[in-house]
């Protein structure tokens, strides 16, 4: 194990020692949350529940869960437990309903954060001597900012997310010499086959780690990238509200992500019935140590298995598989969550009235797209002119893209057709 | 070393703690801030057993301290310095001083009692200047370094100090901080409790900020040291025109 792999002493705990301090974290959070944040007073009042209430840790289960609708219905600053003049990022994330979720860090959030990306990217072995390439679609672009403070916490020297053409992309990859990148497993897919294609141009890469981030990648995936491009993976797992990404991260082991439960009480819950899961079902999520935007009992819809054996690195950090599919209806998009409701507000924003149905697909492999949104026809948006509907899908698909962060392809169809055998229905909004 | 969970604590009817939960591990140095009236003085009281009728669990080196009595909490190693001094006004300096190892002599344990004696008075020399003088002539800042002197040689494993800076001058003040980062430098494990947030967490490891009977912030000592609603509530910045306009 090289010294590099070693882990922090941040990293390793005495159980009980870590018990003591995750409660008085949780204690004093549930304190400032109910004080500030008027939403979780009521809430708790609600519920017949007072943060008191929390002698230990267990005890966290009797109150109520805070879903991402929560968030929306209190936009923009509804859910910030500090004055605005102590904010000094403001972040808007894709929500679940009509208006987006808007977190808020503060000077001291974002030097927790830039220390705990550090630290999930110090156990992939990242260290000064790398060059560190983020490559995310723009609508991670709050998880590239991050990825570059944790980077250069490192003394790493990092290529920041820039919008770039994929050939761009390997142009820096290849003469940059990059060590290590940080990109999606969907994007990894695409560039692995850009690759191939350009077999003939001799690439020498010089990246030995690929940071994967945003969804769960398949084993024959990271298998396929490690092989042919002589490199390690890494998982990361985390959210696109508060804070942002690594909060669970792989070490040298490569046996499930370790949660950094320093700052973050982790919860295992049946997604149905919302009580305590043995050991597979959705993660929620308590931040312990966020001052600006405290979640409490959040339903992050990810879904993980929790791994009980010791970990073979050491570090004492609780582990989870990350288990591909959500509980909560939403989309992953190249890693970017995407809510049907939050597709339908926008199509409604830009024709001016709701169309008579819209399905999302997820993308296709031999596509390489991102969301396909397929909008039923009808005399609202029937013209005779072809260029006219076309003049309609460019200007939906442009406002979507520009939204959510991801390609969109529009297609109209008849409200009678079938979802094409090789795409995954997500939901239909309407 | 010392474990509160979930403690509560009552003066007359009124509910002074709330359920506070905090700990001091070995070596470390942690500060307890808050205004005045948020319990702080009476989480020490009840750490050294002064407060009877407490709620939740206090364990010391894994040892509940429930039914102790104060003299057996001093004996296992629990030592305050409390609030104002109280140092015995008309005994000599060397007499407090002995006092504080009143439970050694009974172990008769001289060699070792003259030894710490001898350690004090180099860590103060004031005191030694002023040995056979009466404790009570001794100006403030003397008589906070006797009491701190008074405690410690008792040998305790944590010093609980109740406002160690109250009623001094601030260069005398910073003289005490910087014994207590000596003392800390040397192994001690120090729980300080102040009001003057600024100069306890500057030689702390970790901090705590108790508001109206329940914890409101625990971290870090830098981080809360750089925590903007705690530099207005408790280390004396005004923000108020940099905030004119906004919400």
């Amino acid at each position: 194990m090289s010294a590099d792999h070693l882990p922090d002493k941040e990293s390793t705990f005495a159980p009980e020692l870590l018990a003591q301090r995750q409660l008085e974290l949780l204690q004093a959070s549930l304190n400032r949350a109910h004080k500030m944040v008027p939403f979780y007073r009521e809430r708790f009042i609600e519920n017949g529940a007072a943060p008191q209430d929390v002698e230990k840790l267990e005890d966290l289960a009797r109150l109520p869960f805070v879903r991402r609708e929560d968030l929306a219905d209190h936009y923009p600053y509804g859910m910030f437990a500090v004055p605005l003049r102590d904010i000094v990022r403001i972040h808007t994330a894709s929500g679940a309903g009509n208006k987006p979720s808007v977190t808020g860090y503060t000077k001291n959030d974002l030097a927790l954060w830039k220390s705990l990306v550090g630290r999930a990217l110090k156990a992939a072995g990242i260290n000064d001597q790398d060059i560190v390439q983020i490559h995310l679609d723009p609508g991670l672009a709050n998880w590239g900012r991050d990825y570059k403070d944790g980077a250069e916490a490192l003394e790493a020297s990092v290529i920041p997310l820039t919008p770039l053409s994929l050939q761009k992309q390997l142009m820096v990859l290849s003469d940059y010499r990059t060590t290590a990148l940080i990109t999606t497993p969907v994007s990894a897919g695409e560039l692995l086959e850009s690759l191939a294609r350009l077999r003939a141009a001799p690439l020498n890469l010089a990246v030995k780690n690929l940071i994967l981030v945003g969804e769960p990648a398949e084993e024959n995936l990271r298998e396929q990238l490690e092989k042919e491009l002589s490199l390690t993976t890494w998982l990361h797992w985390g959210l696109h509200e508060v804070p942002g990404p690594a909060i669970a991260f792989e070490c040298e082991a490569h046996d499930g992500l370790h949660v950094s439960e320093d700052s973050f009480y982790l919860e295992i819950v049946d997604p149905e019935t919302g009580k305590p899961a043995k050991d597979e079902g959705e993660i929620v999520l308590t931040t312990l140590s966020t001052r600006a935007f405290p979640l409490i009992r959040f339903r992050t819809g990810d879904r993980a298995r929790l791994v009980s054996t010791p970990c073979a690195c050491g570090r004492t950090l609780r582990r989870i598989r990350w288990l591909p599919g959500r509980t909560d209806g939403m989309a992953l998009i190249r890693g970017v969550k995407v809510h049907p409701s939050q597709v339908l507000a926008i199509v409604e924003g830009i024709l001016g009235f709701v169309p008579l149905s819209c399905k999302l697909f997820t993308p296709s492999k031999e596509a390489g797209q991102g969301l396909e949104v397929r909008l039923g026809m009808d005399d609202r948006l029937f013209s005779d002119e072809v260029k006219e509907l076309e003049k309609i899908m460019a200007g939906v698909e442009r406002g979507l893209c520009q939204e959510l962060g991801v390609p969109v392809r529009v297609r109209l169809m008849e409200q009678s057709a079938d979802v094409c055998q090789n795409q995954a229905l997500i939901k239909e909004s309407l | 070393m010392l474990t509160i969970r979930n403690l509560k604590c009552w003066y007359g009817g009124i509910e002074a703690l709330s359920g506070v939960t905090l700990s001091v591990g070995q070596g470390e140095l942690v500060a307890l801030i808050g205004a005045n009236g948020s319990g702080k003085s009476t989480l020490l009281q009840a750490v050294c057993g002064l407060l009877p009728g407490w709620k939740g669990e206090i364990s010391f080196e894994k040892v509940p301290l429930n039914k102790k009595k104060p003299q057996d909490i001093v004996a296992g190693g629990i030592c305050m310095v409390p609030e104002g001094r109280l140092v015995f006004g008309p005994l000599s300096v060397l007499d407090n001083l002995k006092l504080g190892a009143y439970l050694r002599y009974r172990k008769r344990d001289h060699y070792g009692i003259k030894k710490d004696l001898d350690k004090i008075f180099s860590l103060f020399p004031i005191l030694a200047q002023r040995s056979g003088q009466h404790a009570g002539t001794l100006s403030g800042g003397e008589q906070q370094m006797l009491s701190i002197g008074r405690a410690l040689m008792a040998r305790p494993k944590l010093l609980l100090l109740d406002e160690p800076s109250m009623g001094l001058a601030p260069l005398v003040a910073r003289l005490i901080f910087d014994t207590l980062a000596e003392l800390r430098e040397d192994g001690l494990t120090i729980l300080i409790v102040e009001q003057n947030a600024r100069a306890a967490l500057m030689i702390a490891d970790r901090g705590y900020v108790l508001e109206t009977g329940r914890m409101v912030l625990a971290g870090k000592a830098k981080e809360l040291l750089a925590d903007e609603e705690i530099k207005r509530a408790y280390l004396g910045k005004d923000y108020a025109r940099f905030t004119e306009g906004r919400a």
